[in-house]
């Protein structure tokens, strides 16, 4: 029987705060290049915002490993086909992007903002990375659960995309049948329907739909989700290794 | 490399004594444990950061040709696969493969990151806490580094855990199985023996007397990292698609005001 590797809380914050860097690194760097002049304090609150949760991100992962002083025994080698050794060089090499971009960010210098554009369409190709690459981990694994094959999809589209998210939990669930019984009836299924489906996407949505004009429901629905994709990344990890 | 080096256990011959057992806690000075009860003999029910050799009781009512209980026995123990889930998982290169084909972990390396925890699809791999580092059978590596076999081998009174060249043990694998089968043991089959089978064959193969799940092994192990390609795709082919939405957003946004 394959044994679960004890990945707690901490992981899951990191998964969390990780997805979030990404993403708002993301959204920066398309906003700064392809949005308007509107659109750059979108950009640069994106790239301030990713800076300290990567640095959180990389503390997170330290602090759960068994030898913490050796942390930097993951720069000893680089294995592409491994999720776990390329997932510790991004956080790293992201982590850079995200200072860089954020340094520059604060510049109103034109050649300072055009060579911040340039990084950020590198950067984001990193900042996708790490929202994304933990799905690709867990669904690598030897733990039963991980014989879905949905996880990539699922993992980033929800920041973006409610709509997306449910289609693709719709998804996922179907592609895992029997396996996803302790998601869906088993001990996290409360947490699942009641928070995930319930708070974290159908509430928003309704939310998003009826109540544009109002910015308090607008910021309660960005809340909700916020909290939505907290829950999901914690009932996966979680019971993976149930 | 040279010749590879391999442990073979019939569990035919298996009496369920457990000397391999406690040789493998002495040689390698792992510490007591608290028994658990498994309702059996069995102690522990899986392998543990302090126990590395574990003898299996499996209990099978009508697992006899008559219709009686069939007691199997079986020494369990980490596989040196060919084609090792934990050893493509390291990230620190903490866990090698010896020249003897067996595969190793670095304690002075191990971060204890516990991937390679989740990457044995034999649940063999195991975290210690008080080292922080992940732990499981060396092969004695001390051992065969010095001209002996390992401890479980050597302790062995029925020679159910037998050691040397994997090409040599394979042989009298073969030779028994089907003397097994003229006696009547009609399950009897090799588990791991084919280097052409699953995970490229396993360096600690076994011979069973039933069907592998019912020793609890998977019938047929795959490498964990068999996804890796797909889900990679996966993840490029949705960031295309949810980059493209954020980027059509942000366009139309931006043609209220000119193009700074």
């Amino acid at each position: 029987m394959p044994k679960p590797p004890h990945w707690e809380l901490m992981i899951v914050w990191y998964f969390f705060l990780g997805g979030i860097a990404g993403g708002a690194y993301f959204t920066a760097a398309i906003a700064d290049n392809f949005g308007g002049a509107r659109d750059r304090g979108v950009a640069r609150a994106g790239y301030l915002l990713s800076l300290p949760l990567v640095a959180v991100c990389g503390l997170l992962l330290i602090a759960d490993l068994g030898v913490p002083t050796r942390f930097l025994n993951m720069m000893r080698t680089l294995k592409v086909w491994d999720p776990m050794s390329i997932g510790a060089w991004i956080v790293g090499v992201f982590g850079l992007f995200t200072f860089v971009s954020s340094a520059l960010s604060l510049s109103s210098s034109p050649s300072h903002a055009a060579l911040r554009r340039k990084i950020g369409l590198v950067g984001i190709f990193f900042g996708f990375f790490l929202a994304s690459y933990t799905g690709v981990l867990l669904s690598n694994s030897a733990m039963p659960f991980s014989a879905g094959e949905g996880w990539g999809k699922l993992k980033h589209a929800d920041r973006y995309s409610m709509l997306v998210e449910l289609l693709l939990l719709a998804a996922l669930i179907a592609a895992l049948g029997a396996a996803a019984r302790p998601l869906v009836s088993g001990h996290f299924a409360t947490l699942f329907w009641g928070g995930l489906i319930g708070l974290g996407l159908l509430l928003p949505l309704a939310l998003d739909l009826l109540g544009t004009r109002a910015r308090a429901l607008g910021a309660l629905a960005a809340a909700l989700v916020l909290i939505g994709g907290f829950v999901l990344r914690y009932v996966v990890l979680m019971s993976v290794q149930a | 490399m040279v010749r590879t080096l391999a442990m073979f256990t019939d569990t035919s011959l298996c009496i369920g004594c457990r000397a391999c057992q406690v040789a493998c806690k002495q040689w390698n000075e792992l510490g007591l444990e608290v028994p658990e009860w498994t309702g059996g003999y069995q102690n522990h029910a899986h392998f543990t950061d302090k126990t590395y050799r574990l003898v299996r009781f499996i209990e099978e009512p009508g697992g006899k040709p008559n219709g009686d209980l069939a007691w199997l026995l079986m020494s369990d123990v980490c596989k040196h696969c060919a084609e090792a889930g934990c050893l493509d998982a390291c990230p620190t290169g903490a866990i090698y493969r010896t020249e003897y084909g067996t595969v190793n972990i670095n304690q002075d390396v191990c971060n204890g990151c516990r991937y390679c925890v989740s990457s044995c699809p034999f649940g063999v791999v195991s975290f210690n806490e008080s080292t922080g580092t992940a732990k499981k059978c060396t092969f004695c590596n001390d051992r065969i580094h010095n001209g002996l076999g390992p401890a479980c081998a050597k302790a062995c009174p029925t020679e159910s855990i037998q050691f040397g060249f994997r090409d040599e043990l394979v042989g009298k694998a073969a030779k028994r199985v089907e003397k097994l089968k003229a006696m009547g043991f009609k399950d009897a089959q090799l588990y791991g023996a084919d280097a052409k089978g699953f995970l490229g064959g396993l360096n600690a193969f076994f011979l069973l007397l039933a069907k592998p799940s019912t020793y609890d092994l998977p019938d047929n192990p795959r490498l964990p990292q068999r996804n890796v390609m797909v889900d990679s795709l996966l993840s490029i082919g949705s960031a295309l698609v949810v980059g493209l939405g954020v980027l059509l957003s942000f366009r139309e946004r931006g043609k209220g005001g000119p193009h700074a």
